[in-house]
């Protein structure tokens, strides 16, 4: 259910992966799903989850974290699995009822889902060592060039930056209004349709009239402190390139042109 | 450094689609406060007091009347953002002022929009921040933080726009007590220390009795202004108006009216505590009166 | 009427996050009573009433209504839904209806009564919190503030509870306003002498209210009896960052400087006729 959903996973550190520049990071996990996509070899995947230990260590994340960010695909990961193991043609196994497990699919299915999954730890590791706010930045400052054809980047930065900051307040108070209306005996789970539609609007009217409420007070505030929507505006942090990016940029290179130059030689 | 003169606002009512109707909510106000003062303004809902407070930061404009911040209309549309930086406005629900989803970054939002170097909106986000006593916090997501810690957030954002004068619109009427006092020591400590005029929007009595002038109002009117000493002395008008009094304050009054010669106004406790001592060592107390 | 045992919650449970919420509370609740619930922020206030009409279901422990368990097999929540009427904080945000009335009847139907019947009760409810008929087919969102608040508690009200739990009914609500919802609730409990549990960080409206207090405190139960008892423990209190009435305070300041008062009290009514006796006698014997 909605009490579930958690947002914003910032895992606040200090390390040198929190310091480096959110756009070294985004190329990092760039870097990282295409070298996945370049290797072939079981082994390699082991290399590369040896990888991101490492990183994760390096971040000062706990590997708790590691396995949280894949709880919430696990039924991805399993779909993915089981069918990859049933669907693929090739020398049978096992057999039972219409299903044939090949050996082929056992390889594909194992290293297609360890490929997804080591994905996710990639990029969960970036938003375990970003704020919103640095990804909304990075990304602003890397697509920079789509304001010259007037794409309104910046405004879509504060927009990024207050969704994160509001999404979990609204799910808190949907929270409440769900114990709200539970009280005035309304049963989310177990109704007719035609009751469900009107017991879901019991918590849409109000959350609309909510979020309207807060968007209202927000403008006001931001308007108080300056924010007009135009003009030049600077950063506490501006993203500029430091040592650590450079050197994280050099390995990053090393790193693909390992890959690729094993792929081209052809040695698995 | 704030000067209002017959100021009048109106409030549009749309009754039906075609049918409006205007309602004034702040009628003929007149006030001046001098710099470095804290000055309190006091009154139920609906008497005009966060209207005000609006006016203070040009987010509404005057139908009449005028409004000088530090000398400048705020009518005039070239002074708007010189107005605003001067005057850093703090609104009652902590939830729906933070824009930023770290403290720090929170507070940075206003120089930021200002444009200013990097490294001055680093030093004014670290001295605000020390200011309300929260640098320890700045890497801490809005979240995990409480009702008072996030008010204080909300006020080291005001100062980062190093204004003159900061406006809290009933900054404590969601918080618990513990919290409430929490914001408004922090808030006297700018005043003293900073010398920040302050002007703090409030229903609840008791967090004004160390204001330097205290703003009664009701539907509208400047119904008084005067000393904390002077408006506690009328407990009549507080009443009739339908505010809280102090406890002690009460008690001190309603002895007084039986025959006790206590001096009131009372405002604290300790000054309760010595006045009812002396009376008490006095031999002769149903003499004097 | 209604027995809490033993209650035990632990929120977030085997995450980094758990923690006890709620440690082995007990206590009860009887016909009639008004009960002050206090406590700091995070104390557990709002997860303990939320046990109480079945919203959160304790890990261990008992709460028993009229003798029944609700956690029993058998037992139909919603029927205790109705008989808890919870209103929780800053009610007024969840009106939806397209009318007062229909928003008030809104509960009622929901747990079994018929149009008629919820009607009936909607407009006795709105009559007691003051509700004028000329609003009864007006859109709620047109209604001040205060006015708001009123017709939220009549939603409530109009199930016909037997217990009325209210997390902080006068919030950001000002002086005249609030008295107004305090006095509503006393009015609400002496008339259908039902029992009122108030969740309250306003120790001063607890004095006034309240016949019993309970003090929670990082999930404990720490103190409970009479405000009078409860409020002489100043010092525990303070300890736990919370306040007492201003007029406890400085009783005892008085009584500490040498003032003979016999005990600390909770009003200023009180207050006053005990200074004055002690006055007068002082003023006797001369």
């Amino acid at each position: 259910m909605i009490r579930d959903i958690t947002i914003g996973q910032y895992y606040a550190q200090d390390s040198a992966v929190h310091s480096l520049d959110p756009r070294t990071k985004l190329m990092g996990v760039l870097v990282y799903i295409v070298a996945l996509f370049l290797v072939k070899n079981p082994w390699w995947y082991l290399l590369l989850f040896v990888v991101i230990l490492a990183l994760y260590r390096f971040a000062k994340i706990p590997y708790s974290h590691l396995l949280k960010g894949l709880k919430g695909i696990i039924i991805l990961l399993v779909f993915t699995f089981v069918f990859r193991l049933i669907s693929t043609p090739g020398m049978p196994m096992a057999q039972f009822w219409i299903f044939t497990i090949t050996k082929e699919g056992l390889t594909k299915a194992v290293s297609l889902t360890v490929r997804i999954a080591l994905m996710i730890t990639g990029a969960s590791l970036l938003s375990y060592t970003s704020t919103p706010r640095e990804l909304a930045d990075g990304l602003e400052k890397a697509l920079g060039f789509l304001s010259k054809i007037h794409v309104p980047i910046h405004d879509m930065a504060v927009i990024v930056m207050i969704a994160f900051r509001f999404i979990p307040i609204l799910i808190e108070e949907t929270n409440m209004l769900m114990d709200a209306q539970a009280s005035r005996g309304v049963e989310f789970e177990k109704c007719s349709v035609w009751k469900k539609c009107r017991n879901v609007f019991s918590l849409l009217l109000p959350l609309f009239l909510s979020a309207v409420r807060r968007a209202s007070d927000l403008a006001m505030a931001m308007e108080a402190r300056g924010y007009s929507g135009e003009g030049e505006t600077s950063r506490m942090y501006p993203l500029v390139y430091h040592s650590g990016d450079r050197i994280a940029y050099v390995l990053m290179f090393l790193f693909l042109a390992g890959v690729m130059g094993m792929r081209i030689a052809n040695i698995y | 450094m704030i000067n209002v003169k017959n100021l009048v606002h109106r409030y549009t009512i749309w009754e039906s689609d075609t049918k409006k109707s205007k309602k004034t909510v702040l009628d003929d106000v007149s006030l001046d406060i001098s710099p470095g003062q804290m000055v309190a303004v006091l009154g139920p809902n609906g008497s005009g007091k966060s209207t005000l407070a609006k006016h203070l930061n040009v987010l509404l404009l005057p139908d009449e009347g005028t409004v000088w911040i530090d000398g400048k209309d705020t009518k005039d549309v070239k002074a708007l953002w010189n107005i605003r930086s001067m005057v850093g406005m703090v609104f009652q629900n902590p939830d729906n002022q933070i824009v930023g989803t770290s403290v720090e970054e929170d507070v940075a939002f206003g120089p930021e929009n200002n444009n200013l170097p990097s490294k001055v909106i680093q030093e004014k986000v670290a001295d605000s921040l020390r200011a309300v006593g929260l640098l320890h916090k700045r890497k801490i997501s809005p979240l995990r933080l409480s009702g008072g810690q996030k008010q204080r957030v909300a006020i080291a954002s005001a100062l980062a726009g190093t204004p003159k004068c900061i406006v809290l619109d009933e900054p404590t009427a969601m918080l618990d007590p513990a919290a409430r006092k929490e914001v408004i020591n922090v808030i006297n400590k700018l005043n003293k220390e900073a010398h920040i005029t302050i002007i703090l929007i409030t229903h609840h009595t008791d967090e004004v009795v160390g204001a330097d002038k205290i703003i009664l109002m009701n539907q509208g009117h400047v119904i008084k202004e005067g000393t904390p000493k002077e408006l506690f002395d009328d407990i009549g008008l507080l009443k009739e108006v339908k505010m809280d009094v102090p406890q002690v304050t009460e008690l001190a009054w309603r002895l007084k009216k039986q025959g006790v010669p206590i001096k009131t106004p009372v405002l604290t406790e300790d000054q309760f505590v010595t006045e009812m001592m002396r009376i008490y060592n006095n031999d002769n107390i149903w003499e004097d009166c | 009427m209604m027995k809490v045992e033993h209650l035990k919650f632990t929120y977030a449970k085997k995450t980094v996050d758990e923690c006890k919420v709620l440690d082995d509370i007990s206590f009860d609740i009887q016909e009639g009573e008004f009960i002050g619930l206090i406590g700091t922020s995070g104390s557990g206030k709002t997860t303990l009433i939320k046990h109480l009409n079945g919203l959160l279901k304790a890990d261990s422990g008992m709460v028993y209504f009229w003798g029944q368990n609700i956690y029993g097999r058998k037992y139909v929540l919603s029927k205790l839904r109705k008989e808890v009427g919870l209103v929780f904080q800053y009610p007024e945000q969840q009106l939806f209806g397209k009318t007062v009335l229909a928003d008030v009847c809104f509960g009622p139907i929901n747990l079994g009564m018929t149009k008629e019947e919820a009607e009936k009760s909607a407009k006795e409810c709105l009559e007691i919190v003051g509700i004028d008929e000329s609003y009864y087919y007006v859109s709620p969102f047109e209604l001040s503030g205060g006015q708001k608040r009123c017709v939220a508690i009549a939603g409530i009200l109009a199930m016909q509870p037997k217990i009325l739990v209210m997390d902080e009914p006068a919030a950001g609500l000002d002086p005249k306003t609030k008295y107004m919802v305090f006095e509503l609730v006393e009015k609400i409990r002496k008339t259908r002498n039902i029992a009122i549990v108030l969740v309250s960080h306003h120790m001063e409206d607890v004095a006034c209210y309240a016949n019993k207090v309970l003090v929670l405190h990082e999930g404990k139960l720490i103190l409970s009896g009479t405000p009078q008892e409860v409020f002489a423990k100043t010092e525990l209190l303070r300890r736990i960052n919370m306040d007492v009435p201003q007029i406890t305070s400085v009783t005892q300041k008085l009584i500490r400087a040498g003032f003979p008062l016999e005990n600390p009290v909770i009003n200023v009514k009180e207050a006053e006729d005990m200074i004055m006796e002690v006055l007068r006698k002082l003023g006797g014997e001369e």
